[in-house]
């Protein structure tokens, strides 16, 4: 949570056109944003800034959306931290890789971003 | 001649400089038109994300680039989401005349207008481009039907799943095109490929179950196993390996019977579908083929041994007059345990 009280969200994401769509969508339904462009990146993020949530893509170099998960819930920090993987692979198991990385919903790719904001309000919500 | 020597030589040299000249001036040129287009399109990215996310906003007075390089960032954004913002979007292209103006230039007599027409089309996300471009699928030119494949893909176009298989098996058009259209369809499309299996050719089935193995789940796995009895040995072969690829446990019983199949590219299939599902139960018969069929086949069950069973590979390989690929198979194994 920030200082005026909106909840924060980690955005990661290599392509810069989603990120910026996403950050819009969600700063828009009053969330405060902090944004990665590869998994080290967000983890590095998450880890300093603690966010209320992540939403990863799942396909970003250096480190992929999954990598990013288990790494988030290896750290006493982050490992209760919900997380949103934003996936173009729909295949059965990589939906259930992200689930076993430890991923608490998936949204796939083509999106709608309003549904995406329910995601996040359910999800949040949850908690 | 010795003078004329040195005259051609100079000609020679100017003209080199003059090349390179012109060479480096166009580099400057095209490197100043990007950095231009990426300003624009960065510049107009708030407006972009403004009309996906909410429809009418009042546009500013753009120029002739600016509305090219906003279009530009709308396509994209078209082929990433759905819903109300896909809406959005295509509302813009239609109410600005952008699909319109498309349309017409796809009427074109020049190849290479309707080819970029058609493929513009693909990113403003208008229902009324369906229909043309399905007919520009036809097109005598390869290029402008190849860049309709790609738009209908990127529209999503379920109509255009049956002809995009049947491009797909004809060859009109590149496969990887086809491929690519119907794959960016989606899971939406495989209802229609199903419609396939039953009154299509087997050829054209045989890529229907291909598809369904790629954009389906695991509901689709017991129509796909009742095709490891098909009499087309092809479609066989593409039921199999579509079976591994949704990892349908159930089909186990069924694709172990297809590695005694009389065809050898549907026993490899057969194995390798084996070896995806992980069936433990398949075994012995894998180890049995690895020993004994032909080649294909054999090395394909020993691949398969190698996700199934490393234990059984190993006793298989060392049997004394085994053939390379079983050590190859075991080399892997050690190499991925």
């Amino acid at each position: 949570m920030t200082d005026n009280g909106q909840p924060l969200i980690l955005i990661a994401d290599d392509d810069p056109d989603i990120l910026a769509l996403v950050s819009f969508r969600l700063q828009k339904a009053g969330y405060e944003i902090v944004q990665a462009r590869n998994g080290e990146e967000a983890v590095q993020a998450a880890l300093e800034r603690r966010p209320d949530l992540a939403i990863l893509d799942v396909m970003m170099p250096r480190v992929d959306g999954y990598e990013a998960t288990r790494r988030l819930r290896q750290h006493e920090e982050t490992k209760r931290m919900p997380v949103i993987l934003l996936t173009a692979r729909v295949q059965e198991d990589d939906i259930a890789r992200g689930f076993d990385a430890g991923a608490d919903d998936y949204v796939k790719k083509p999106f709608s971003p309003q549904e995406l904001g329910s995601r996040v309000q359910a999800v949040l919500g949850r908690r | 001649m010795i003078d004329e020597l040195g005259w051609v030589s100079g000609a020679l040299a100017l003209l080199s400089l003059l090349l390179v000249c012109t060479l480096a001036g166009r580099r400057v040129t095209l490197a100043r038109a990007e950095r231009r287009r990426l300003g624009a399109e960065e510049r107009l990215r708030p407006l972009a994300l403004a009309l996906v996310d909410g429809g009418s906003v009042p546009l500013p007075p753009l120029t002739a680039h600016d509305s090219r390089a906003l279009a530009v960032v709308l396509a994209r954004y078209a082929r990433q989401v759905n819903g109300a913002a896909l809406a959005y979007i295509g509302d813009f292209f239609e109410g600005h005349g952008h699909v319109a103006r498309e349309l017409s230039r796809l009427e074109d007599r020049r190849a290479w207008r309707r080819a970029s027409a058609a493929h513009a089309l693909g990113g403003m996300a208008s229902e009324r481009a369906i229909p043309v471009l399905l007919k520009a699928l036809a097109d005598p030119d390869r290029d402008v039907a190849a860049a309709a494949a790609r738009s209908l893909g990127r529209l999503r176009a379920l109509e255009a799943v049956e002809p995009l298989v049947y491009a797909l098996v004809d060859g009109r058009l590149p496969r990887a095109v086809s491929a690519q259209g119907l794959l960016s369809i989606g899971p939406e499309a495989v209802p229609r490929l199903r419609d396939l299996l039953a009154e299509a050719p087997a050829q054209v089935a045989a890529f229907a179950v291909d598809l369904i193995g790629l954009l389906g789940d695991a509901t689709n796995a017991p129509e796909l196993t009742v095709l490891l009895r098909d009499t087309s040995a092809e479609v066989r072969a593409h039921a199999a390996r579509a079976l591994g690829r949704l990892g349908a446990e159930e089909a186990a019983d069924e694709l172990r019977r297809a590695l005694d199949d009389r065809i050898p590219f549907v026993r490899v299939n057969a194995a390798h579908a084996l070896g995806a599902i992980g069936d433990v139960s398949a075994a012995p018969a894998l180890a049995r083929q690895a020993r004994m069929d032909g080649f294909d086949p054999a090395e394909a069950a020993a691949r398969a041994l190698v996700r199934v069973s490393p234990q059984v590979l190993e006793a298989v390989a060392a049997e004394p007059g085994n053939w390379p690929h079983l050590d190859q198979a075991v080399d892997l194994a050690r190499i991925q345990a």
